[in-house]
């Protein structure tokens, strides 16, 4: 198990907001324009344009290394993610393309991947097949407990909110103790204090919950 | 579940794959094989492609983290040495030469020159006029060796703002093309590094007012190729034996 500092995500409890109808569409009117800005500044760096890749840093940099430090949990390795993430967002950028999502989103994938290879390179963890899982799951599901509260302030920031929210405060958790912490099955199982079968369970049926509530 | 037993996946069992991955939670073996399936399938591209795009929003909960400004001059220059090298590669591939003969030595120093061509690109006309008038200046000494000459241009390699010329390849001439106004508490240092050193040396502190004359004699001869750059740094110069601020102009050796 890796050291992590601080632990923030558990500081931050639901607050459930009521104007939460306005937030959503707030993030939605601000986060438009620049992702149009980023893909044009991507198209310009696949034109060699060194000044377009600069002012993409200087419009994520922060956001990325928060992002990328937040699940490395070390400032110099996040760090150096960030160089060659800015480096593979240069050589790739004739890769971008906007039919199939945002500049925003596309770089971002970028730099959460690198730090998510790093952190699995590091520490490879022991796989339980599923079949084990669905039974551990059937033994425990019982014993969990339905007062856990959100460990994340995850209302408002995108249109997966509304399905998010068909998903237990717990399952919740689970997923994104993964996806913002970068956490693999058996960090997040010894978090919440659950059996690995279970973790990984919740995590497949969430995807399933979300996939049949956007489709 | 176990559609992960089957041969062919069912598209559910592609999607759950898909979303494990954007999630993190795939051990490295599995990232591994199923970033090698990426190119190849553009299903489970699609599908990755989703969830990045339900998810990303998500990441804006995580508080942003302040870069130091060295990690943006450290990403400017490796992708500045990137454009260089690749440059050079592109180039020679597509590049419409003025094609001399093919016998070994029948190229004459100025055609070698005139055929860099990620040298020039994009460098004003202006500066290039400046840069080869003095390189023609330069008497031809052809029993002191190879003889080199480097033009060292802003990143963006739109203004070529030095010049090196070396009659030797231990004694180097730094020659500012234009005025450069090096901002208050700032200083310009100069670097090199040759594509099989493992790190950049620094030439010293440069005074952008004239000419300076530098005598390599600490270093291995000058060689094809070889990288020169001034950087902007603090009054007094890098802290570490490397650059820490931006790059200004940068340049490789082209052999006369």
């Amino acid at each position: 198990m890796r050291a992590r500092h601080g632990g923030p995500a558990f500081r931050r409890l639901s607050l459930v907001s009521p104007v939460r109808g306005l937030e959503a569409r707030d993030a939605r009117v601000t986060h438009n324009n620049p992702n149009e800005d980023h893909g044009q500044l991507l198209m310009a760096c696949a034109k060699g344009d060194q000044g377009a890749l600069q002012a993409l840093y200087r419009l994520e940099g922060a956001r990325l290394l928060g992002v990328v430090q937040r699940i490395v949990s070390d400032r110099a390795v996040a760090e150096d993610i960030i160089h060659d993430a800015f480096v593979n967002i240069w050589t790739k950028s004739h890769t971008f393309d906007a039919e199939r999502g945002s500049g925003k989103t596309w770089m971002f994938s970028v730099a959460r991947h690198l730090a998510l290879n790093h952190v699995r390179r590091q520490y490879r963890e022991v796989t339980v097949d599923d079949v084990t899982a669905e039974k551990l799951d059937a033994e425990r599901s019982l014993a969990a407990s339905a007062e856990i509260e959100d460990s994340f302030d995850w209302q408002g920031r995108g249109d997966l909110d509304r399905c998010l929210r068909a998903l237990g405060p717990e399952r919740r958790n689970c997923l994104f103790h993964a996806y913002v912490d970068g956490y693999s099955h058996s960090e997040i199982a010894e978090r919440l204090d659950r059996p690995l079968g279970t973790v990984k369970a919740w995590i497949k049926r969430s995807l399933h919950t979300l996939r049949e509530c956007l489709s | 579940m176990t559609d992960s037993s089957q041969p062919t996946p069912s598209p559910e069992a592609l999607d759950d794959l898909a979303g494990e991955y954007v999630l993190g939670t795939l051990d490295d073996e599995a990232r591994r094989s199923l970033e090698q399936r990426l190119p190849r399938e553009p299903v489970l591209r699609d599908a990755i492609a989703r969830w990045e795009s339900r998810l990303t929003p998500y990441t804006s909960m995580v508080d942003p983290v302040t870069p130091p400004p060295a990690l943006w001059a450290r990403i400017d220059r490796s992708v500045s040495e990137r454009t260089l090298r690749e440059g050079t590669d592109a180039d020679s591939r597509v590049a419409e030469r003025p094609q001399a003969s093919n016998d070994d030595n029948a190229t004459p120093w100025w055609s070698a020159l005139w055929q860099n061509l990620p040298l020039w690109r994009g460098v004003s006309l202006a500066s290039v006029v400046a840069a080869l008038g003095l390189a023609l200046a330069i008497p031809l000494q052809s029993d002191t060796g190879p003889r080199y000459l480097v033009v060292l241009s802003t990143p963006q390699h739109t203004q070529a703002g030095w010049m090196i010329q070396a009659a030797s390849q231990r004694d180097i001439e730094l020659i500012p093309l234009e005025d450069f106004q090096v901002p208050a508490g700032k200083t310009l240092q100069f670097w090199t590094k040759a594509d099989d050193w493992s790190g950049p040396v620094s030439l010293g502190l440069v005074d952008a007012s004239g000419p300076r004359r530098l005598t390599l004699d600490e270093l291995p001869p000058l060689q094809e190729n070889q990288l020169f750059e001034l950087t902007l740094e603090n009054d007094g110069g890098s802290p570490l034996d490397r650059p820490t601020g931006p790059i200004q102009f940068i340049g490789r050796a082209v052999s006369l």
